[in-house]
């Protein structure tokens, strides 16, 4: 049943404020990206199909805030996800490639996402998603050597990073040294008992930021992701290289 | 201070080399800003030589020794071919953006090699101008590239897992 969400012809899919992600409303709203390959889904979500006014069908992906970091921070209220059409992401932490799929449709077919993973067994799911999507590059690599990397990677517009290491902010920033633009924005995934279990989340959050500021981040938004995560940070800083 | 640059893309390998300008002088936070501005920087640095990888395969072969630090012969050729000899007189250092690398090329080949600030922040210039300093490119070849050598350099490091322990038993 491709047409997901039960209500078919009564479900309205309308923009979102973030560009590029949208929202499918039936019987409950939903959060949904375009479908960059229609027809298909990536890991077992839900599709909705809805007519446009001159009868073609445009499919959109149920995103589960749940299992996205990225989703749970957009409804829960994020100002800017820097992630639009058009723009080149570099994703550090991508797993096995579920919400790399999202931000591959909210980019679309002129953005592209560098996707990076390295464990094997999350990385060849990643691989096998990125067959379709081709505007997903896959590099199965550790993060914390983004120098291994350096082929196979441009200049970017946004880092995005959910690596849940205790040194994420040194992964982070070595990344960003390479690969991202002068004001260009990094969007970060911060679970405080992968940083330090003996302190609370708030502690954690401020000395995560704190690190970042070091490495000519300027912060501008964090909020936590509730209820969605427990003990999780989303926050969005702004790379300062040059005045 | 580098007078050359070695740009390593999934296309191939760059070789830029480094115009002595008044107007941007030696100061990092100059050439942060230089760096910005493709006018500007177009003037600081001239695409030397670019050499094309052959095909998929011996694309993923110098991907994979750059990675880890190693000259190659492939790459020792190209450099040896586009690089002035070194001698006393005339002085070449080569930027390199990565110590392991640099240090391989200085043994191997002679040249000295820098990795400091400098070279890094021209490497960030130049990758984020390569589309327009690589003349020989079209605009989306280089992403094409990488595409293209991302899936093998990771469908390589899926398979030949040295430490196993990741792998699923089937």
């Amino acid at each position: 049943n491709a047409g997901g969400a039960r209500g078919g012809a009564k479900v309205i899919v309308e923009p979102h404020r973030h560009e590029g992600v949208f929202v499918a409303r039936g019987k409950e709203d939903l959060l949904v990206t375009k479908n960059l390959v229609p027809g298909e889904a990536v890991y077992g979500e839900k599709r909705v199909s809805v007519e446009g006014p001159d009868g073609t069908k445009v499919e959109y992906r149920v995103w589960n805030p749940f299992r996205s970091k990225l989703a749970a921070g957009i409804l829960g209220g994020v100002d800017h996800i820097h992630i639009a059409p058009g723009k080149k992401v570099l994703y550090l932490g991508g797993a096995s490639g579920t919400t790399v799929s999202h931000v591959a449709d909210i980019v679309g077919p002129e953005g592209i996402v560098y996707a990076v993973e390295f464990s094997h067994r999350s990385g060849r799911d990643l691989i096998n998603m990125a067959k379709k999507r081709t505007n997903v590059i896959p590099i199965i690599e550790d993060a914390r050597h983004p120098q291994k990397y350096r082929m196979l990677v441009g200049m970017v517009d946004v880092v995005f990073a959910d690596v849940a290491q205790p040194d994420q902010a040194r992964i982070i920033a070595m990344n960003a040294h390479y690969f991202l633009k002068n004001q260009g924005h990094i969007v970060i995934s911060i679970k405080a008992n992968c940083i330090d279990s003996t302190v609370d989340a708030a502690t954690v959050f401020a000395r995560e930021v704190k690190k970042l500021q070091e490495e000519h981040i300027k912060p501008r938004e964090q909020l936590t992701l509730e209820p969605y995560e427990r003990d999780h940070a989303l926050v969005v800083g702004t790379y300062i290289r040059a005045k | 201070m580098a007078s050359y640059i070695l740009f390593e893309t999934a296309s191939g390998y760059a070789l830029f080399e480094r115009v002595q300008s008044e107007e941007i002088g030696a100061k990092l936070e100059e050439v942060q800003h230089s760096v910005l501005d493709l006018a500007k920087f177009g003037k600081m640095i001239k695409l030397k030589s670019f050499g094309p990888f052959h095909n998929a395969a011996h694309a993923l072969e110098n991907a994979n020794d750059v990675s880890e630090g190693i000259v190659n012969d492939h790459l020792k050729a190209f450099l040896e071919m586009n690089l002035p000899k070194p001698s006393k007189k005339n002085k070449v250092v080569l930027g390199i953006g990565e110590k392991n690398l640099a240090g391989a090329i200085k043994a191997e080949c002679g040249y000295d090699c820098d990795s400091d600030m400098m070279t890094l922040e021209l490497i960030r210039g130049i990758r984020l101008h390569a589309d327009k300093l690589l003349s020989q490119l079209k605009e989306g070849d280089l992403e094409r590239a990488q595409l293209g050598l991302g899936h093998s350099y990771s469908r390589a490091k899926v398979k030949f897992n040295v430490n196993r322990s990741d792998n699923m038993i089937i």
